[in-house]
């Protein structure tokens, strides 16, 4: 054994006990991770890990090379910052840094427990598989890729540009549907026909006619009119999202010495199906980015700091790092996720202490404000004593109370394990969620009086039994603690980015967490404040959320021009494509497709001289909607103008994510 | 294959994608490069892919008392995607740089603009050996020079060789002896002696020495051998390698002449050169910098700051000096003469003197003070840059007088700047003179 692995030996010895508290503390708090093993990496291995985002083994591309390039720079400047690694696999295999301290590395594992729970949890995870089996299959891809590149019969790069193609549709898979391997044997009409055609070539091949007669008779109109023979033939049949599926199922390369379509090797389409079988399994992460960060920070907060699993010369670093992390500027996903979570916790809680209060005596959703003194609900709601000093009320302590695990309690008093340090192995669910209650933070101090007239109408008006408690205090004595907590786990189950942002985002939470929405403008040639309006804030982050914040692109015609060539549709959602890099994209496709290929969107025109009236009248000018086919045929790029009818169907007109006010500057 | 294989591809796929030098020079970031290191951004390589136009998008900021109306700056990092792991509130960085040196910069500029400055030694710095193309008689031996040792050796083999065979066959004609034979050797060009051919007619027996009756008869009976030929058939045995020719390689002396250069960059400070007109300049003088820099092997550069006065300055504060007063380009011309003359002899540098500003200057400085000291001032090179970002003011004539009075001239320049549209223009207008006279 070399030093340094001695090293990561002896370091990994220090780590067993806070691995293993850490996963106890996160079942007693009611998380339910996959099971983790952690492994001790150097810092270059660190590096590299995330470079392949979490995994040891990837299929050969610059792209990793470039994201190492990336980290290595940023770790540059930044210093080695507590990275955590954790992926998404049953069990998880999570990474810790051997050079980090004690504070990062307990940091890093209660991140990683709770991360480890919604890849368990969460619904969306189970969209690819119920059981991933990741490093596996991505060794695997890898080393298929690999062994193509190796491969003397095939340029190696031939198999990049491939890859790249592909990579450039990542995101246009139909991420809502479970993951399933293109169906290979129920080949369509066309492509037979196409393969038809082929052979007809072939067999005038093999007739060895003159050239003449070849040109004269059988040329391409001829071939083209065999062809069309049958009609049209319009598929699929609805618009379809998998583009990478469809491209796989129909696509052909294109053949630059032959100038024309060519079936697909064996090599490509495997590729292909890889790529996309990848892109299905990275999905989830990519839908549920900010939940699963906010909930991993939530969690490591609550453990770190409230539970001190960090020992107090320990805390000031992890304290540092939070702020790090978390007080990084600009608009920070982490911190919105975190965010939620608090505030998702923060209403459920308050709920419950309101629809207790409206089961006072006398007490009603139009006088509960006068009525009720929030001080003395402060004081009243405060978790028991002995909850918050386990150690010290030791021998207080009931084991018969449903918040004590009379089990623990007994080993604690035998001495076999340090109160002190694990307090929280002596409380049970229940009595941790009290000893956790949100609504006694300092910050939250003033949350429950800020309940607004129109919540407290509309939770009264499901209420029964409103006149059950005498008192304030008799209400609040039967407050469940854990209400909130049960809530977010329900949450984390069903929920991703778009529905979660969708559902809980209110303006109350908007204005304590300082939200606001910028647009681009004309007028002044730059980005100014819009609004501060939840709707609107929640308008702009649907926008980054829905479809990887990406435009939505479906294959509308797979036989366009009853020619054999794509036509891609966006589906205009009032905001328009970058054209530069839809051009760009679209010539990709074309290496997938190997016809010419064609992509339907609107655009939003403004003329020179609208810009200059509005700079000099302080007002936006209105842009023209305008349908734009985009044509790629292997050589040239055109674009021309469609009629409104020709597109009218892409618009969507429900929705409208402009947040710009009607009189704006005014 | 592994991590290092695709990190020597993305190097790979990046130089082909950096930002393009005439693009970068017109409006690229400059500031983030060192004289010694040319920084050029390039977008991070990555792959096109159907996105949202980023200006149509508008985005979410989060900050306290944000009004409507208010700026924001560049539109905040947001979220993206790819990055399944990374950390938070980094992901804004939209620049990688490309590091060049400035003799690649040169090189590149070279090649775009079509450019071919081929700088002049001056100074002459050392003595030294160059190549080992002088020869000697006598030297040591890892010097001798094997193959003129052979060759001259052969060649006096072949000059001492002769035709024993057809030698000894004459020597048989009835009536020849050896002092006949030799006679008639001599007349031939055999070399061969006489004591060679009494040896050989000593050896004969008494019947053969009749055996043929005239050279006539020999000739027809026997074949003439060349020396070649029979070297070539037989081979060399033995060269007789000689003392005196022995030939010893020496190193010839050169003299190294160090490409010196010292640019002098002038600047016009005074109050009429606001921040546009500043920017022009730096932006045209930066690239000639590095230029000049990756041309030479040595460079220097003197900065001179001044309105109606002249000043040296240092580079870090060369473009951002303001001051108030008015303008008298001659003063700084004053001051590079004897900066030049004192520290940069022309036998010893090339000198480049390229001043800026915006064409304004006291009345008649131009006509009787500038245009007599660009003239005294020896250099490769004087150009004079306009920065006028809004067309001619009145009064400022002074490029246009330098042009009038210079015209058709190999060794002044005069380039007008009026946008960053326009450096890359001046840049080659510039160079592009000198190249004329080189």
């Amino acid at each position: 054994m070399n030093s340094d692995r001695y090293e990561a030996k002896r370091i990994a010895e220090d780590l067993e006990e806070p691995v293993d508290e850490a996963s106890n503390l996160a079942q007693k708090l009611g998380l339910h991770p996959y099971p983790v093993n952690y492994w001790i990496v150097n810092y270059d291995e660190m590096n590299e890990l995330i470079a392949y985002g979490g995994f040891q083994k990837r299929y050969p591309h610059w792209r990793w090379g470039m994201q190492y390039d990336q980290q290595q720079k940023q770790s540059q400047f930044l210093g080695g910052k507590a990275f955590e690694i954790v992926n998404n696999d049953d069990p998880s295999h999570a990474f810790l840094q051997e050079s980090n301290s004690m504070a990062d590395q307990k940091a890093v594992i209660t991140h990683v427990e709770a991360h480890a729970d919604f890849f368990a949890n969460n619904e969306w995870f189970g969209m690819f598989a119920d059981d991933p089996d990741a490093a596996a299959m991505l060794a695997r891809h890898s080393e298929t890729i690999q062994e193509y590149m190796q491969d003397p019969d095939i340029e190696r790069a031939a198999v990049e540009k491939w890859i790249d193609h592909v990579l450039c549709l990542e995101d246009n898979i139909d991420q809502h549907r479970p993951f399933a391997p293109v169906e290979i044997d129920g080949r369509d009409e066309v492509l037979d026909r196409e393969e038809d055609i082929e052979d007809l070539e072939e067999k005038l091949d093999e007739l060895n006619l003159s050239e003449e007669v070849v040109g004269q008779v059988f040329d391409e109109d001829w071939l083209e009119a065999q062809r069309d023979e049958d009609g049209e033939v319009t598929f699929p049949d609805e618009p379809e999202k998998d583009v990478i599926g469809f491209l796989r199922q129909h696509g052909m390369a294109y053949d630059r010495d032959a100038e024309k379509a060519v079936t697909m090797t064996d090599w490509q389409r495997e590729i292909l199906e890889i790529l996309r079988r990848e892109a299905y399994y990275f999905a989830p992460q990519k839908m549920t980015k900010v939940m699963n960060e906010g909930w991993a920070s939530y969690w490591e907060s609550a453990m770190m700091s409230k539970e001190t699993f960090a020992a107090s010369d320990e805390f000031v670093k992890y304290a540092d790092h939070m702020a790090q992390v978390l007080g990084s500027p600009g608009f920070n996903p982490y911190k919105l996720g975190l965010e939620l979570w608090q505030y998702v916790e923060n209403i459920e809680n308050r709920r419950e202490i309101v629809e207790r209060l409206l089961r006072v005596e006398d007490i009603t959703w139009r006088n509960l404000h006068d009525r009720v003194d929030f001080e003395q609900v402060q004081e009243l709601i405060a978790p028991d004593s002995e909850l918050q000093n386990v150690s010290e009320s030791l021998d207080a302590l009931d084991p018969e109370d449903e918040r004590i695990d009379a089990d623990a309690l007994e080993r604690a008093r035998a001495g076999e394990f340090d109160v002190e340090k694990y307090p929280w192995k002596v409380l049970t669910y229940g009595g941790l969620a009290e000893r956790h209650y949100s609504l006694v933070e300092p910050q939250n101090r003033g949350f429950v009086s800020r309940v607004g007239q129109e919540e407290l109408e509309r939770v009264s008006r499901y209420m029964f039994d409103d006149s059950r408690y005498e008192s304030v205090a008799d209400a609040l004595e039967d407050i469940d603690y854990a209400r909130g907590w049960d809530r977010m786990r329900e949450i984390r189950e069903s929920h991703n980015d778009v529905t979660f942002l969708d559902e809980f985002l209110t303006q109350e939470f908007v204005d304590e967490n300082d939200y606001f929405t910028y647009e681009y403008t004309q007028s002044t040639g730059d980005y100014r404040v819009t609004s501060t309006d939840y709707e609107d804030v929640k308008k702009k982050l649907m926008l980054r959320f829905t479809n990887f914040g990406k435009p939505t692109v479906v294959v509308e015609d797979g036989n366009y021009n009853n020619r054999n060539e794509l036509l891609l549709s966006h589906k205009y959602n009032g905001v328009m494509l970058d054209l530069g890099q839809a051009r760009d994209t679209l010539e990709r496709v074309f290496e997938l497709w190997g016809r010419p290929v064609n992509l339907k969107t609107i655009v939003k025109e403004l003329d020179e001289h609208d810009i200059e009236v509005a700079k000099r009248r302080d007002r936006e000018p209105e842009p023209e909607e305008q349908g734009k086919l985009v044509r790629y045929d292997g050589e040239e790029i055109t674009t021309r103008d469609l009629d409104w009818e020709e597109v009218e169907h892409l618009a969507a007109t429900d929705v409208d994510y402009d947040t710009k006010p009607d009189e704006w500057l005014a | 294959m592994g991590l290092k294989d695709d990190l020597d591809r993305y190097r790979e796929v990046g130089e082909e994608r950096r930002q393009d030098l005439a693009e970068f020079i017109q409006y690229g970031d400059l500031g983030q490069s060192r004289p010694d290191e040319v920084q050029i951004p390039i977008k991070i390589v990555d792959l096109p892919e159907f996105a949202y136009d980023q200006r149509d998008m508008g985005g979410v900021g989060q900050g306290e008392d944000a009004e409507e109306g208010q700026p924001v700056g560049q539109p905040q990092p947001q979220p993206g995607d790819g990055d399944e792991d990374g950390e938070p509130g980094e992901e804004g960085g939209e620049h990688e740089y490309y590091e060049m040196d400035p003799e690649e910069f040169a090189q590149e500029l070279d090649e775009e603009l079509g450019l071919d400055l081929e700088p002049k030694g001056k100074q002459v710095v050392e003595e030294k050996e160059g190549d080992f193309t002088d020869i000697t008689r006598t030297g040591p031996s890892s010097t001798l020079d094997f193959e003129a040792l052979f060759k001259k050796g052969l060649k006096r083999k072949l000059a001492m060789d002769f035709d024993r065979d057809y030698l000894r066959e004459v020597l048989k004609i009835d009536g020849m002896g050896p002092a006949s034979v030799f006679e008639w050797a001599r007349s031939e060009n055999i070399p061969v002696s006489k004591a060679w051919l009494e040896e050989a007619y000593d050896e004969l027996s008494s019947e053969e020495k009749t055996e043929w009756t005239s050279m006539d008869e020999v000739a027809e009976n026997v074949e003439r051998q060349s020396t070649a030929d029979r070297i070539r058939r037989e081979g060399v045995d033995q060269i007789p390698f000689r003392r005196e020719d022995e030939r010893y390689r020496y190193p010839e002396i050169v003299e190294e002449r160090e490409k010196n250069v010292v640019v002098v960059n002038i600047r016009d400070v005074s109050g009429s050169m606001r921040e546009k007109k500043r920017e022009l300049v730096e932006r045209t003088f930066t690239p000639l910098d590095w230029y000049l820099t990756g041309k030479y092997d040595n460079a220097e550069f003197v900065y001179i700051a001044h309105d109606a006065e002249a000043w040296e300055v240092d580079r870090d504060e060369f473009f951002g000096i303001r001051s108030g007063g008015g303008t008298r380009i001659s003063s700084a011309y004053e001051l590079a003469a004897t900066v030049l003359e004192e520290e940069y002899p022309w036998s010893d540098w090339n000198r480049y003197v390229f001043a800026a500003g915006d064409s304004e200057n006291s009345s008649n400085d131009t006509e009787e003070r500038v245009i007599p000291q660009m003239q005294e001032i020896p250099a490769n090179l004087h150009a004079y840059v306009e920065t006028q970002p809004s067309g001619n003011a009145i009064n400022a004539t002074h490029a246009e007088e330098v042009e009038r009075h210079f015209e058709g001239s190999d060794n002044v320049a005069v380039a007008y700047v009026s946008s960053p549209e326009d450096v890359v223009d001046a840049i080659y207008e510039i160079l592009s003179t000198e190249e004329v006279e080189a």
